[in-house]
């Protein structure tokens, strides 16, 4: 009885700051889109549900319906997180298993060298990628020694010789990969940590080729550890508008974020921009319950054995 | 899965779990139906005529507050009232510190110690990046700001009728009349100059690096088509990252073809968003980027064709300039007449702890020497003086001649057009245009 309440008591100054934090603050969000404005353009938020107006919800909603700009930079933020999560995988599943089964005694400092980038401010990072891509700089001129160039423009996926940085959609796609993949990588090495060598050793007793024994006992086991790093890249990179003006700025790699910062930040429709981040928040939200129930699935299964 | 054990807890939970959704569910849309369902601002439905005879007028949109809109034809003279005058004439000067709320880096710091020596008083600065930011700020009045700094027509009625600003007692301002442009002694949207002073003035226009685009854009008919013929920039050219100067942009463009004079302060819906569709057409024309940078990615390049701000261009040419890149190759134009023209205030704050100290701040940054040092020594944006003007700088070896034009003169400033206050319905149009333009 007694440890049951230090463990409540401990865990009291997050919850506190959670409901603070986070559940205050959003409801002050769904208070401002369902709220109205006021003749100097402020937000009037209406604290009452009873009182919600949802004329600004609807007007989104028709906007959305009739498949008019916020449909648009939505159906281009899922695109453009979709791709940098495949490739965040796909460059950091390698890693993270050589990582987490093959590095031996050098999974410390690899360990270490994965969080490095975290050092260094995200906008600094990516500050500098601008400099590199340049049409002069050192990475374009990189790029185009090993082939990389051309075989983007091949594939259409860059509209001219050192043109990074001319309004790129594949240039903001790789920022994101660049910025988010250690994120991706570290829950990752700690789910396959995990795995137990016995298990993967049964198969291959049982007869399973190393490729099958892979793709049958350790993919789905790490499957936990892959969603949530999904979801830690995932999350950010729905809200991220930094990053495509930095690197991009061109009308057709605006996404969402940037729409909510025009909206509250730099415009006078805060009410919008509230409907707009609530939208986001419950499209979140659903990717959320999905990745916890998957997780509280797969915990099931482990806890069959 | 779950365990068989579990099943009859689980689906009386999960049964609970339904309803209590249903519940929810419901709910909502019962709250839901009994909504309001609007889109009209609080307040927006008082002020204007009343009576029979506002049936005979047609009636103007209203500004904040239920003010009236100030254009080149309504002038309007704000009041002022007993609760809020200036201050007496001939008081000493308070020893400060002075709290100056202004852009970031928009004013030279070495020109401000000069002031902090002369009066022996420090300067205290609080910054902020855009002008809602600074209204919501000075309306929630935290801050006793002395000195506001860069507040323009877009927001003077959201200034005034929260009253956010002290009127000033020109008896300090000798300056005013002495050194600044006779268009701006006493502005249709402040009539007697009684609650804003100009800071800088600038325009807007094209800024395009002459060594890579090969047109004389200057030289053009029409030189806003050039944005229209940017396929060989393809990826190189911008707008700015403003609604109201980037919208604006095609709306000259239009009135340049047609010889007809824009209203660039319209609310007419149909205005807007044919500007909208005309910028629109830029993403196919050469991925059009939207930034504000241009002062810097000029100089080095990374952009070649830009709308632009004419201050930037000259900010650009006195610090932005890369190794070896002569200030000569980047290029300015901006219109006689129907364009975009801006003038940025100096203001007292309402509850300003040193208004003497802040009155002589303006009049300092009025005088001619120190209007003069601000501008070529840090800000670029230029200040109205009546001896400043291109002739001058050029004469001085400070800016190339490719870049005269970007010296906003007094008759360019009258013929073109201020970018003013618009009520809240009309504010709506122009954002809604615009996010369906960089939405792409």
């Amino acid at each position: 009885m007694g440890s049951r309440w230090t463990w409540r008591l401990v865990a009291l100054p997050g919850v506190a700051w959670l409901a603070v934090f986070f559940l205050v603050a959003f409801y002050a969000i769904v208070c401002v889109a369902f709220g109205n404005q006021d003749t100097l353009s402020q937000p009037v938020p209406f604290w009452n549900p009873l009182d919600w107006n949802v004329g600004y919800v609807l007007e989104v909603l028709r906007n959305f319906w009739h498949g008019e700009q916020y449909l648009t930079v939505s159906i281009r933020t899922i695109e453009f997180v979709a791709i940098a999560i495949a490739l965040c995988l796909l460059v950091g599943y390698p890693v993270a298993y050589y990582t987490a089964r093959h590095a031996g005694r050098w999974k410390g400092l690899l360990l270490v060298l994965l969080i490095l980038p975290f050092w260094i401010n995200y906008l600094m990072r990516m500050l500098a990628w601008i400099n590199l891509l340049a049409p002069d700089g050192w990475g374009t001129r990189m790029l185009h020694d090993i082939g990389i160039e051309r075989a983007f423009i091949s594939l259409n996926l860059l509209s001219a010789r050192g043109g990074w940085l001319d309004g790129q959609p594949s240039a903001v796609i790789i920022a994101f990969v660049y910025g988010y993949v250690p994120f991706l990588i570290l829950p990752l090495v700690v789910a396959l940590d995990r795995i137990d060598q016995r298990q993967i050793d049964a198969a291959r007793d049982l007869g399973a080729s190393p490729f099958s024994a892979f793709m049958r006992v350790t993919l789905p086991l790490s499957k936990v550890g892959i969603l949530a790093g999904c979801v830690l890249v995932a999350l950010p990179m729905f809200g991220d508008y930094y990053t495509p003006d930095l690197v991009s700025a061109s009308t057709k790699t605006n996404l969402i974020g940037n729409q909510i910062d025009q909206f509250t930040r730099q415009g006078s429709q805060k009410v919008t921009g509230a409907v707009l981040t609530l939208i986001l928040s419950l499209f979140l939200l659903l990717l959320m319950f999905y990745y916890l129930r998957t997780t509280r699935a797969a915990g099931k299964v482990a806890g069959e054995e | 899965m779950q365990h068989p054990k579990d099943r009859s807890r689980l689906s009386r939970r999960q049964l609970l779990r339904g309803a209590a959704g249903s519940a929810i569910g419901l709910s909502a849309a019962g709250l839901l139906a009994g909504c309001e369902n609007t889109t009209e601002p609080i307040g927006a439905e008082g002020g204007g005529l009343s009576g029979p005879a506002s049936k005979l007028v047609v009636q103007k949109p209203l500004g904040p507050g239920g003010l009236p809109l100030p254009r080149p034809d309504n002038a309007v003279t704000w009041a002022i009232t007993d609760d809020n005058p200036p201050i007496k004439d001939g008081l000493a000067v308070e020893k400060g510190p002075l709290n100056v709320y202004n852009y970031a880096n928009y004013i030279d710091p070495a020109t401000v110690k000069r002031f902090q020596k002369k009066f022996g008083a420090s300067v205290k600065f609080a910054t902020y990046d855009s002008s809602d930011e600074a209204v919501a700020k000075l309306a929630a009045g935290s801050v006793a700001f002395d000195v506001v700094i860069g507040l323009a027509g877009t927001n003077i009625c959201n200034l005034i009728a929260q009253t956010l600003l002290q009127p000033l007692n020109h008896s300090y301002l000798p300056n005013l009349s002495k050194n600044i442009w006779p268009e701006l002694q006493d502005p249709f949207y402040d009539r007697g100059s009684r609650y804003t002073v100009p800071y800088v003035v600038w325009m807007d226009g094209i800024g395009w690096r002459n060594d890579k685009v090969r047109q004389d854009i200057a030289g053009m008919d029409v030189p806003w088509d050039i944005f229209w013929h940017s396929q060989p920039y393809r990826g190189k050219v911008g707008v700015l990252n403003d609604k109201r100067d980037g919208l604006s942009m095609p709306m000259q463009r239009d009135a340049m073809h047609t010889g007809i004079r824009p209203d660039l302060n319209t609310e007419d819906p149909a205005i807007i968003s044919k500007a909208g569709d005309e910028l629109n057409e830029l993403d196919g024309i050469c991925n059009v980027k939207v930034t504000i940078t241009d002062f810097q990615t000029l100089p080095e390049g990374k952009t070649v064709l830009h709308h632009a701000w004419s201050g930037d261009l000259l900010a650009g040419a006195f610090y932005y300039m890369p190794k070896g890149v002569s200030p000569d190759v980047l290029s300015f134009w901006g219109p006689d007449e129907n364009g975009v023209v801006q003038n940025d205030f100096f203001c007292i704050g309402r509850a300003a702890k040193n208004p003497v100290l802040a009155h002589e701040f303006l009049n300092f940054f009025l005088e001619e020497r120190n209007a003069y040092s601000n501008f070529v020594d840090y800000n670029g944006y230029v200040p109205p003086q009546n001896n400043i003007d291109a002739d001058l700088l050029i004469k001085r070896g400070l800016i190339p001649r490719s870049l005269t034009s970007a010296v906003v003169r007094p008759d360019q400033f009258a013929a073109n057009q201020e970018l003013l206050q618009l009520s809240v319905e009309g504010e709506r149009h122009w954002d809604d245009a615009w996010s369906k333009f960089t939405a792409g």
